[in-house]
């Protein structure tokens, strides 16, 4: 007698979104780029669908960033330059993505204008086809212009802009309506705290499958377990037809693994250690792999061998185990 | 050295001090109580009285201000600890009182048979023998002072006394013979000890009727509005005393008020009983509560010994047998105990939760199989405290609030019709709810940003506020106004009180729709509007029907138990049952207090009843 093998039905799937605009649809990409849709656990292929791969967006930054040499000199001949910058990591590195970190506007640091900063953002538009995701500098004030300025330059683009807090979720919520482009709904690492931005912003009546959750991961060995648990609960929330927990997610890797200290520290002061690149890389690679696994669709990350490791993992994650 | 004067207007009252001293200090000395929600650390900016000193006139923090030379020193009306709304009259609910009317005190008159050469037992066997058949058999034991007057007046009586018995545990102590048949009256008092407030009965103990109510502010507020302030009051030198005299001060003025009223000698209560919080008991028995306040959380005791009321300085009745009603733990108190016994919920069929609703929420679930309680701590934003213009519910606060959904204009209705002096817990849990429905904040109680500016909301350098009540039109000639900050204080009020409800439900793995009869208690209960706490997600989303508010359950406990000793020992029994959930002990307390931080919840799904009432506002739509 054959055995069964149970199999868990899922009521819903998580939402899909959609990033970027052709010319056809408004915009200037090449292409567009879905992610989410997911009617399954993570890679359980066996237990529903899984239509879209999970994707990886560069970092670039509209300033030269203070970041470890080790991830620079990748970089070095096109720092200063977000638009070639941009390129480099979509035609050389192969990011599906850009994520591009005005961090220049921050008042208390380089305090770019606004209007430096929409031309940084039409800079990299001209330079690649990919999709783009727009994050402010995280000073309310500014980001609440800043933003408004980007989505109204960008209009048509369907860009993915962010990053809306409960605190105030509003302005770039409303530009998103206007303007049509897709938010980034961050909460601190709380089931409860992401769904209640998500109601939030979904009543101001901007479409579920317009926005994306950053439930501010940590970093491997900085909490990454927790946010694993999130990640879960809030997959499995999205399968059992909670609609405020269904967005796809994103997730700030690179951010995170760049900071700890095992990434950092330099092979001289950590002999025992191995070498610090080695380490670094492998530190952001473990870190998005893990988090692949919990069920992330949008991972940003940095450094160029990390991101080539990661794409093989997904690649291999999605060949399916379907029985 | 130099003395001082210091008038306090417009009572026009001097008390004349050594320099060195604070105002509220002085205050004190002249009878007049401040209100000082932080114990007087000069952190909560609440006492600020007006200091006119050569012509010119300075608002300072009575707690905080040195007396040094003579002063006129204004205190405003709310500043005062005033006339309160004290639940004194429990709603006439009609709970059935399973219990028999046997008082803890009561009078018996016996006559014995004389002795004689072939009958020779001592008086006391022949005199107990007769007692202990008029009370069912108990053991009855003697005081000294009664064996020492017995012989004479046995004989001079013709054997036949009245004797004052008074129960003990088990037993009945006989504390007083009367020749023949005594015809006066006895009575007990039943107390309750709020940490905002206290109650007092004036019981006659041979009809079982009340003769007189009486509430007032504990003094204890002089040291700190909560539990938590005022128990780290006691750590100071003499701060154990100061709280203890506190409390004693208050029952005996209003125990004073109350005999002199019914025209009662102070000697002729014989028994008191008490019902409180677990601190509160402790302060009222001088025992130091510190270790209530840090983990693992553990009172000195849970059950308390019967004493004399002079062993506590209760001089207006020092003969009097205090019982105090059984805790059972740190946070849920001989109140509580109190309010089960009075509810009935203990025998009750049906699954009932009771909710007291104060600074601590207090939630017991169960019937008479299981009972099991919580305690959140909601802290004092339902009482006004801790609120930038909240005040208790008393004259002049406002408790209902409608706002026009077009032009957001205010009205309001304040306690007694009088000009608006602040906002009570009442008004606070209406203004939430009515500002949402609105569309002027979100469900995370924030303001939103509308098309068009709303006069009323405005911008400070401490956030955005939404104005009630112009400056012209109140009694302090200052606007009133409610804050983000004061939203979320209330927000988190709530959410600790549904989140208590949750996990008590949780644990037992029942929900909402198990319960059959919801017990609303708690002086804050009774103005509370049900549909308005609903649609904050403060309590559950049931019919309006299974609610019923059940007032000063805690007096009323006290009260049954003074009549009846079979209350008394239910009431121990509840304390024994009663099983106590530590909310801070691995469950998901946590979990479910953040999802409780909204507006009416996370799970908007609980609130099936609420989810369209609401406008959504802010952004332009496209
Ligand atoms: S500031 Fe004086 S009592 Fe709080």
């Amino acid at each position: 007698m054959a055995v069964e093998i149970f199999k868990e039905k899922n009521r819903s799937a998580v939402l899909e979104v959609v990033l970027g605009a052709t010319r056809e649809q408004g915009g200037t990409r090449t292409h567009t780029i879905t992610v989410g849709g997911d009617s399954a656990l993570p890679f359980y292929h066996f237990e529903g669908e899984i239509p879209n791969r999970p994707v990886v967006a560069m970092e670039v930054q509209d300033i030269v960033p203070e970041w470890n040499n080790a991830l620079i000199k990748h970089f070095a001949d096109v720092i200063d330059k977000p638009g070639l910058w941009a390129k480099k990591c979509v035609e050389e590195y192969g990011a599906d993505l850009v994520y591009l970190k005005l961090d220049g506007a921050h008042p208390d640091g380089a305090n770019r204008s606004v209007s430096e900063c929409v031309q940084t953002v039409q800079e990299v538009l001209a330079s690649v086809g990919v999709p783009l995701i727009v994050v402010g500098c995280e000073e309310a004030d500014k980001d609440k212009e800043l933003m408004e300025a980007v989505a109204e330059a960008a209009a048509g683009e369907n860009l993915l802009l962010g990053c809306a807090e409960t605190d105030n979720y509003k302005s770039l919520t409303a530009v998103c309506m206007v303007h049509k482009h897709n938010i980034i709904a961050r909460s601190p690492l709380d089931i409860n705290m992401c769904k209640q931005l998500n109601i939030l912003i979904s009543e101001m009546n901007l479409p579920l499958h317009k926005i994306v959750i950053d439930p501010s991961i940590g970093g491997l060995g900085y909490g990454i377990e927790y946010a694993y648990s999130i990640l879960e609960r809030a997959r499995i929330g999205a399968l059992q037809g909670d609609k405020m927990l269904s967005m796809p997610v994103i997730a700030t890797v690179g951010y995170e693994a760049w900071r700890t200290k095992e990434a950092t520290a330099s092979t001289q002061e950590f002999p025992e250690w191995g070498d610090q690149e080695e380490r670094g890389i492998l530190w952001e690679a473990t870190t998005a792999s893990a988090l692949l696994q919990a069920g992330v669709h949008i991972l940003l990350m940095r450094h160029p061998k990390a991101v080539a490791l990661v794409k093989k993992q997904i690649d291999q994650l999605m060949v399916s185990n379907k029985y | 050295m130099e003395i001082c004067s210091v008038t306090f207007l417009p009572d026009n009252v001097t008390v004349k001090t050594e320099p060195g001293i604070t105002i509220a200090g002085a205050a004190r000395l002249a009878g007049i109580e401040l209100k000082m929600p932080c114990g007087g650390e000069g952190s909560c900016g609440k006492c600020v009285v007006r200091l006119t000193k050569k012509g010119t006139t300075e608002e300072l923090l009575a707690c905080q201000t040195i007396v040094y030379e003579d002063i006129f020193v204004e205190v405003p009306q709310n500043v005062r600890l005033g006339e309160h709304q004290i639940l004194l009259a429990e709603t006439e609910q009609n709970f059935q009182t399973k219990y028999d009317f046997e008082p803890l005190c009561q009078k018996v008159a016996v006559r014995l048979s004389p002795p004689s050469l072939y009958e020779n037992a001592s008086d006391w066997t022949r005199l107990s023998c007769e007692l202990s058949k008029a009370v069912g058999g108990k053991e009855v034991v003697p005081s000294l002072p009664v064996l020492q007057k017995m012989a004479h007046l046995l004989r001079k009586s013709d054997w036949h006394v009245s004797a004052l018995l008074v129960a003990q545990n088990g037993f009945y102590e006989l504390i007083d013979l009367q020749p023949g048949m005594a015809t006066e009256t006895i009575y007990g008092l039943a107390i309750d000890i709020g940490t905002t407030t206290i109650v007092i009965y004036l019981v006659d103990l041979v009809s079982g009727k009340v003769l007189g109510k009486a509430g007032t502010y504990n003094k204890q507020a002089a040291y700190g509005d909560d539990i938590i302030t005022r128990i780290i009051h006691c750590q100071s030198p003499k701060g154990l005393k100061q709280l203890h005299d506190a409390v004693i001060d208050s029952i005996t003025e209003l125990t004073e008020q109350l005999l002199a009223t019914s025209q009662v000698v102070g000697s002729k209560v014989y028994v008191i009983t008490v019902a409180g919080n677990t601190t509160m008991i402790h302060l009222f028995l001088g025992m130091d509560p510190k270790f209530i306040r840090l983990d693992p959380y553990i009172p000195t005791a849970a059950q308390f010994p019967i004493v004399k009321g002079k062993e506590l300085g209760l001089e207006t009745t020092p003969e009097a047998c205090v019982y105090c009603l059984p805790a059972v733990g740190s946070y849920v108190g001989g109140d509580i105990v109190a309010g089960v016994l009075s509810t009935g919920m203990n025998w009750a069929d049906n699954l009932t939760l009771f909710i007291d609703i104060g600074t601590n929420g207090e939630i017991v679930l169960g019937n008479k199989e299981w009972l099991i309680s919580c305690a959140c701590s909601a802290g004092p934003a339902f009482e006004g405290s801790g609120i930038t213009c909240g005040m208790r519910a008393m004259q002049g606060a406002i408790e209902r609030v409608e706002i026009n959904p077009v032009n957001f204009e205010v009205r309001y209705q304040t306690i007694e019709g009088t000009p608006p002096a602040g906002i009570c817990g009442s008004g606070l849990i209406d203004c939430i709810a009515k500002l949402h429905r609105v569309g002027l904040i979100d469900r995370a109680g924030r303001f939103c940003e509308l098309d068009k500016p709303v006069e009323r909301l405005r911008k400070t350098d401490e956030g955005k506020e939404f104005v009630l009540a112009w400056d012209w039109e109140t009694a302090l000639g200052k606007d009133i106004t409610l804050t983000e900050g004061d939203i979320q204080n209330l927000i988190r009020a709530k959410g600790a009180i549904f989140a208590g409800i949750q996990c008590l439900l949780k644990t037992v793995q029942l929900d909402f729709s198990s319960l059959e009869r919801i017990y609303i208690a708690g002086g804050f209960g009774n103005y509370l509007n049900i549909a308005d706490a609903i649609e904050i997600g403060l309590l559950p989303d049931l019919p309006h029907h299974l609610y019923r508010f059940v007032g000063n359950t805690s007096v009323r406990g006290a009260y049954l138990s003074l009549i009846s000793q079979t209350a008394l020992n239910a009431a121990t029994e509840i304390g024994k049952k009663l099983t106590y959930l530590e909310l801070s002990a691995g469950n998901n307390f946590m979990e479910e207090f953040i999802s409780a931080l909204f507006l009416p919840h996370t799970n908007l799904e609980l609130f099936p009843n609420v989810k369209s009432t609401t406008v959504v506002r802010g952004g332009n739509s496209d």
